[in-house]
């Protein structure tokens, strides 16, 4: 067995019962407050958090909530490590997510701010930060943070994507995968393996995609031609403005996190993420696989079962055939638990050329 | 044409599974008294250990049979009316058949020991043993758990992680004699003891002691008795075929099912296969395969002799993988059974040697057999291998030399774990125990 993950379902927390509702409800509760401020007409006449920072001596919400969410992927990170140390590549890898959250995700940005800096998280990039490639925004950064920005989402992330799937941000930088992978482990087992899921998953992480994609297409048009067409520039503010708390806010937080303890840890990352979506595509064409041993899996469904992208493994090991999905966000879980050492994480040309029929015989059934 | 399949087990689903891809028309019944669906019986423990639920041991989704339209029957089956063709429930109900095939499965192998028949005692095989388990293992409760196997090993890390005090007691002079040698039964018995279990190898069980409610009170070994609460029977399995005794259906003496080559029994329109069906080994030998792949085999193959295509079941060559509370086991090709189940050593015979080594203060160890001056098998232990290369290389007449330079290609473990690399210590042996 694997150690770490006996007894999963007898913690009322992590099997959706009555606490695990309530935890969901108050995450959700902490988001809405956040991002929304005071709401007089619901008789909270405070911005709650901002309240709570200036009362530890913050000047901002969003240093405290960082604070908050730093803190919770390092203890959540050793948490995890502790069931899972016994992998090098859940070592390496949690190390990395929580070392680049740290340093990336909350010190350096906080250093900017303290030398009087607008601060950037350099680990963030369009298109999950939309903003990093708004003219509005960009143009007005250092030549360095500019070039960061434009290298690193058109330039980088598709071609380390297409060598080492998309798992080198999701897994290994990403803060929204960091809380996941640590804080959120207790949940990784609640997302759902059904057929229907993944077709929804296909048509909203891509539209979510094509929005932020029509989106930015909008912003730019703007920058060129919004000074002489005041009403373009209006609807252009409106929709940014919509799209940041719809999506930004909303559905990265409040339903994101929130739902964690009732739908796992990557309702984000696998229905909404534009990012995700367009790494996945890069992943489908790319070297990144699972690789499965043949004829070794025992159906015990382990590997489904601790997927937190709600990718049904075993269809795949039990047809001997490679998992080479655009979800799969590389955290290794699946190769870790499998008692018969089934699946490994490959960054290799494909094993059949001349392409091998990819047909999953239970799925298609 | 209505084909029936006893047993909902890998076998009997592949079996389904198959002849409906092949035949979209026909009548499919499924015959089960166990659970409404399909699940993968190895996880039994995961269950066991709220590691999964039941439900996440069911490979297929729960539409599956309506969407096959695989006619479920629950019940169970008392008899076979071959002449007849209708098979015969217990409550004396009868479901008429044109093919049969049994895919019965195996049951755990009774208790022998004097007072081991009554409450307190388990298996862990079916479902029933399972929920059975579940309710009598409570922590701080005492277990024997009884044989050298797989299973064995299975009850003690579940039972011991629910928080029982588990002693192991083993026949053998080491653990797991049909798969280890001396040197990689001490890796593994030093593992199971760092987790807590008091592994007890060597030792022969004289009887199990009850108090006067009934209950276990302890089982005598080696004329100590060691305290239990409950007993845990792992000495392997038996077919699930008493119900076809009296039946025109032939058992061995064992109690398997007797088939020829394309899985037919003598009786008319009657199949078998799975764990609970006598075939014939590479070797000649006739005993039923227990493993989950070769049901899963022997049930596609059973579909299609069935359709009447003209097959024969021929087994591949030998390899399999388990785990050990935390470590990993992998074997592929030839590798000497070096004890017999009386405790008296095999003679693999002058020319077989075994090169091995253990990575120190590791529970990793590698042993490749070697026979004249090819490689014939591979037994690993704590790092994870490819089967399909070792298998290739064994079938290539590989030497010993040029497997040792190979062998990190076959090596299938996560990234970022140790390569393969020949040690020091490492020693080239007669294979002889």
């Amino acid at each position: 067995m694997q150690a770490g993950l006996l007894n999963t379902y007898q913690h009322p927390a992590s099997s959706r019962q009555p606490v695990a509702w309530m935890l969901s409800a108050l995450l959700s509760v902490a988001y809405l407050l956040l991002y929304l401020g005071p709401l007089p007409r619901l008789g909270i006449p405070w911005d709650v958090f901002q309240v709570g920072a200036e009362a530890v001596g913050l000047k901002s919400k969003w240093t405290l909530y960082g604070l908050l969410y730093t803190a919770a992927m390092i203890a959540g990170g050793w948490y995890f490590l502790r069931r899972h140390g016994n992998s090098r590549y859940q070592v390496v890898r949690t190390t990395v997510v929580v070392l680049v959250q740290v340093v990336l995700g909350f010190s350096l940005p906080l250093l900017m701010s303290v030398f009087g800096r607008h601060e950037h998280y350099f680990s963030y990039f369009w298109p999950l930060k939309m903003e990093y490639l708004y003219p509005s925004y960009i143009l007005q950064q250092p030549f360095l943070i500019l070039a960061w920005s434009f290298l690193g989402s058109l330039v980088a992330f598709p071609i380390l994507a297409y060598f080492l799937g998309k798992r080198f941000y999701c897994s290994w930088i990403c803060g929204c995968g960091g809380l996941a992978n640590t804080a959120g482990e207790p949940f990784r087992h609640l997302s759902s393996k059904s057929p229907a899921a993944w077709k929804i998953e296909q048509v909203s992480v891509h539209l979510v995609l094509f929005v932020s994609l029509v989106l930015t297409a909008i912003v730019w048009v703007n920058w060129a031609i919004g000074k002489k067409n005041p009403e373009f520039a209006a609807f252009a503010f409106r929709v940014q403005d919509w799209y940041g708390f719809a999506v930004g806010a909303i559905w990265a937080g409040v339903i994101g996190v929130g739902l964690y303890p009732l739908m796992g840890t990557r309702v984000w990352c696998r229905f909404g993420c534009p990012m995700a979506a367009l790494l996945g595509l890069v992943q489908k064409f790319g070297r990144f696989r699972i690789t499965v041993k043949k004829d070794m899996c025992i159906s015990c469904g382990n590997c489904s079962t601790y997927c937190e992208m709600g990718i049904d493994v075993r269809q795949y090991a039990m047809a001997n055939v490679d998992v080479k999905r655009a979800a799969c966000v590389g955290c290794g879980m699946c190769a870790h638990v499998c008692p018969r050492g089934v699946l490994k994480l490959e960054n290799k040309p494909d094993r059949f050329k001349g392409g091998q029929p990819i047909r999953v015989y239970a799925v298609d059934l | 044409m209505h084909f029936v399949i006893v047993g909902n087990g890998v076998c009997g689903l592949e079996a389904a599974l198959a002849l409906r891809a092949r035949e979209p028309d026909v009548r499919i019944s499924l015959v089960s008294d166990e659970h409404d669906h399909f699940f993968s019986r190895p996880a039994l423990m995961y269950v066991f250990a709220g590691q999964t639920t039941l439900r996440d041991t069911e490979p297929y989704d729960r539409g599956l049979y309506e969407r096959l339209r695989f006619e479920r029957v629950r019940g169970r089956v008392a008899t076979v009316d071959a002449a007849g063709h209708a098979l015969v429930f217990e409550d004396g109900s009868r479901l008429g058949y044109d093919r049969l095939l049994l895919a019965v499965g195996s049951r755990g192998r009774p208790a022998p020991w004097p007072g081991a028949e009554g409450p307190g005692l388990h298996y862990f095989v079916t479902l029933r043993d399972l929920e059975g388990l579940d309710r009598e293992a409570r922590p701080g409760r005492r277990a024997v758990v009884i044989g050298g196997g797989l299973i064995g090993v299975e009850m003690a890390e579940i039972l011991k992680d629910r928080g029982l005090h588990v002693s192991f007691v083993i026949r053998e002079s080491w653990y797991f004699p049909l798969a280890l040698d001396r040197n990689e039964a001490a890796l593994v018995s030093e593992h199971m003891r760092h987790h807590g279990i008091d592994v007890r190898p060597g030792v022969n069980v004289d009887e199990v002691l009850r108090g006067g409610d009934g209950r276990p009170r302890a089982v005598r070994v080696a004329g100590e008795d060691v305290p239990a609460d409950l007993v845990a029977s792992a000495i392997g399995v038996v077919p699930n075929t008493g119900f076809l005794a009296g039946s025109p259906v032939p058992l061995s003496k064992g109690g398997a099912i007797e088939v020829d080559d394309a899985l037919r029994t003598s009786a008319p329109d009657v199949w078998a296969a799975g764990d609970c069906a006598n075939v014939t080994w590479a070797d000649g030998s006739r005993r039923p395969e227990q493993l989950w792949y070769t049901a899963r085999d022997q049930g596609r193959l059973a579909a299609r002799s069935m359709l009447g295509d003209e097959v024969a079941y021929r087994r591949g060559p030998w390899y399999n993988s388990a785990k050990f509370f935390d470590v990993e086991w992998t074997t592929a090709g030839s590798v000497p059974v070096c004890l017999n189940w009386d405790n008296t050593p095999i003679d693999p015979g002058p020319d077989v040697r075994c090169w091995f080594q253990r990575v120190p203060g590791q529970c990793v160890s590698q042993r490749v057999v070697v026979q004249g001056d090819r490689v014939v098998g591979f037994n690993f232990l704590g790092s994870r291998w490819d089967h399909e290369p070792l298998l290739r290389w064994i079938e290539e007449r590989r030497s010993l030399d040029w497997v040792l330079a190979h062998l990190p290609e076959a090596q299938f473990d996560e990234e970022f774990m140790p390569r393969f690399r020949v040690l020091e210590g490492a020693s080239l042996s007669p294979a002889a125990p």
